[in-house]
């Protein structure tokens, strides 16, 4: 006798399965539309929150200092006003140079003591480039009283409500910014209420005031910065493109001639924040593993139930002369059916309303009204869904692979159908 | 020339502790072409038999050599391939995949063969025709007789070549004239074919054109004439 080794038609076995999987019309599609349900649920939270995420990143960016930081390597672990970069014009000249797609921002950021004759509190000092600082067209559009510092201004301030009422100042008032230098000693400048801006964030409007670079370069000179040498606590550098991050952190790395300025992106400057995404993944990954389970239950007791009411049949072809590994190969096609459908049908769920929410968002605004902020930074009412392409093969992956494991146990058992046996039922 | 020839062969189940012996020592001798029933009381062993020739199942002791190859020394995948090959089957009922229509039922052994396409679609319609069911090679088994079913059977049993055909009362769900008209054409494709037929049955109609019937009593041979 001679035993054939050549594999069968595959095109015999996925037309059988493809037919068997329609034998029962109703529970195939009833199958589907929990699939597509459950999924249609888990891509529109993952939507949703992809998109919080990324709108809170974007916010914290453009509020904090870009996607990539150039500060003194000490100041994240221990911020203090005498950490500064010297050479900052010189270093703002060699980056320059690098042709980086995207702005390079100077800033001076210090911790400073507002003090008026009625209060004092402590804050932080921003100085920045008032003209093209992002801050300018985050925060100028919360601008209640007065206005938005220039460069001329050599003494204007840009303070918040919170700090205004605190300080019981208004337009044209003057504080008094001291700070402490490093010998004990401290320094202290008049400055102007130019603007007050009322952003809705507690952490801006109570502690943040901006003034032109000129003003906050005073206190580093008093630390022992050269004047000419035009110093700065730090460059936030704002891509045009977020995905060239670590291509342009590298870049720098490569070529920063200072060894006591540290470049640092986005997550390394905001530890917080990608601690909070992070726990919040987490957390949506836990229900998309209850969303799962319940999708495989429900796949698993359909291809069982189809499998224990073809016992006769799998008995049958088996002593016709159906090999065991081609019986498991069947039903393994039939799952990968369902998976190829439960993907599709899910997409067409899922996909429509992810697009619908990515289109026209859905508004929040009786729950989050304008300028709430989370985590310091601002929350959008109107949230939009997004989804990446990374997520896309993820949870596609996901509900494919998922489907076609549920097959894996219902096709052992049909493999161990005992032909004499299953043609007595 | 001996077909499949029998030896010896016992089979015992065991029910608890209780020993039961479905056959004791039977031997038998089948030719080419020879049309023979198995009959006798429920009970008596005939479908044991029958699955044990058809490596279904494996005797207690004994030898069966069918065509030269004794199926006490294959494993499970060489008997599996020994059915495809040597042994064609024909049950009682609910023996067609319904998914497939009678043409694809009757394909559907050649293709685990692996013959070519345009051959097992050349044999199927050869044989769907000579059980007389031109007409229908693309109706899916609902929308068939029980008689037109069992034929399609018939089709694919022998569309497949093989030596033995075992039929295990397959007029047992039929009419009078649905089992007539079976049976005819069974008996002339064992002669055309050259091919076996080995019925377990207790259909009187059967018997009347068995050529050898053996009579089974108990697990034991009772008698074996021929008809």
């Amino acid at each position: 006798m001679t035993i054939s080794t050549t594999p069968l038609p595959l095109s015999t076995f996925v037309m059988l399965a493809w037919r068997n999987l329609w034998r029962h019309r109703r529970r195939t599609i009833i199958t589907l539309v929990s699939i597509a349900l459950g999924f249609g649920l888990a891509v529109f939270s993952i939507g949703l929150q992809d998109s919080g995420h990324n709108n809170m990143v974007k916010n914290a960016i453009n509020m904090g200092d870009g996607h990539i930081t150039l500060q003194e390597k000490d100041y994240l672990a221990s911020p203090a006003n005498y950490r500064y970069i010297a050479e900052g014009k010189n270093l703002l000249q060699k980056l320059t140079q690098l042709k980086i797609n995207g702005k390079l921002i100077p800033r001076i950021t210090l911790q400073v003591l507002a003090s008026t004759a009625n209060n004092s509190v402590g804050v932080r000092l921003q100085g920045i480039n008032p003209n093209n600082d992002p801050l300018r067209s985050l925060l100028n559009k919360y601008v209640k009283q007065g206005q938005w510092v220039n460069n001329a201004d050599n003494r204007g301030l840009i303070i918040g409500s919170g700090m205004a009422k605190k300080l019981k100042v208004k337009i044209g008032s003057k504080i008094i910014i001291i700070t402490g230098k490093k010998g004990g000693d401290s320094e202290s400048h008049l400055g102007r209420v130019q603007g007050i801006f009322q952003s809705g964030i507690a952490e801006l409007d109570k502690y943040l005031i901006i003034s032109g670079l000129a003003f906050s370069r005073k206190f580093l000179v008093a630390e022992g910065a050269q004047q000419d040498k035009e110093p700065l606590t730090r460059i936030a550098i704002f891509l045009d493109d977020a995905k060239t991050i670590q291509s342009v952190k590298t870049l720098l790395k490569k070529n920063n001639p200072y060894p006591k300025v540290s470049v640092l992106d986005w997550q390394e400057m905001m530890p917080q924040l990608v601690q909070y995404i992070v726990i919040d993944d987490i957390s949506a990954y836990i229900m998309q593993v209850f969303i799962l389970l319940v999708i495989l239950f429900g796949i698993v007791n359909t291809v069982l139930m189809s499998i224990l009411e073809r016992t006769r049949e799998f008995g049958l072809l088996r002593a016709l002369g159906l090999k065991r590994q081609y019986l498991v190969l069947l039903i393994l096609i039939e799952t990968l059916l369902l998976s190829l459908l439960a993907v599709a049908c899910g997409w067409l769920v899922g996909g429509s309303i992810h697009w619908y929410v990515a289109t026209y968002g859905i508004d929040f605004t009786s729950l989050i009204p304008e300028g709430t902020s989370f985590a310091g930074t601002f929350m959008d009412p109107v949230i939009y869904s997004e989804l990446s392409a990374k997520r896309v093969i993820q949870l596609t992956s996901i509900i494919f692979l998922t489907t076609l494991i549920s097959g894996i146990y219902p096709a052992i058992k049909a493999s161990r159908i005992q032909p004499i046996e299953a043609l007595k039922t | 020339m001996s077909l499949l020839k029998i030896h010896n062969v016992s089979k015992y189940y065991l029910q608890g502790e209780i020993k039961v012996h479905a056959l004791s020592n039977i031997n038998l001798d089948f030719r080419r072409s020879e049309f023979a029933a198995l009959v006798g009381p429920s009970g008596s062993g005939k479908t044991t038999l029958l699955n044990l020739i058809g490596g279904l199942d494996t005797p207690t002791s004994g030898d069966i050599h069918l065509n030269r190859t004794n199926l006490t020394d294959l494993n499970e995948q060489a008997l599996s391939q020994f059915r495809l090959f040597q042994i064609g089957f024909i049950f009682q009922a609910y023996n067609l995949v319904p998914v497939l229509s009678a043409l694809e039922n009757v394909e559907l052994v050649m293709v685990l063969q692996n013959r070519p396409a345009s051959e097992r679609h050349e044999r199927a319609l050869h044989y769907l025709h000579l059980v007389g069911l031109d007409d229908m090679t693309h109706r899916r088994p609902s929308a068939l007789s029980g008689g037109q079913q069992q034929r399609v059977a018939v089709a694919r049993a022998l569309a497949a070549g093989p030596k033995l055909v075992l039929a295990d009362e397959p007029t047992a769900n039929l009419d009078s004239e649905n089992a007539s008209a079976l049976l005819d054409i069974m008996h002339k494709l064992a002669i055309e074919e050259q091919t076996t037929f080995l019925f377990s049955t207790h259909d009187i109609r059967v018997m009347e054109r068995a050529k050898r019937i053996i009579t089974l009593k108990d697990g034991q041979i009772e008698s074996d004439n021929a008809n």
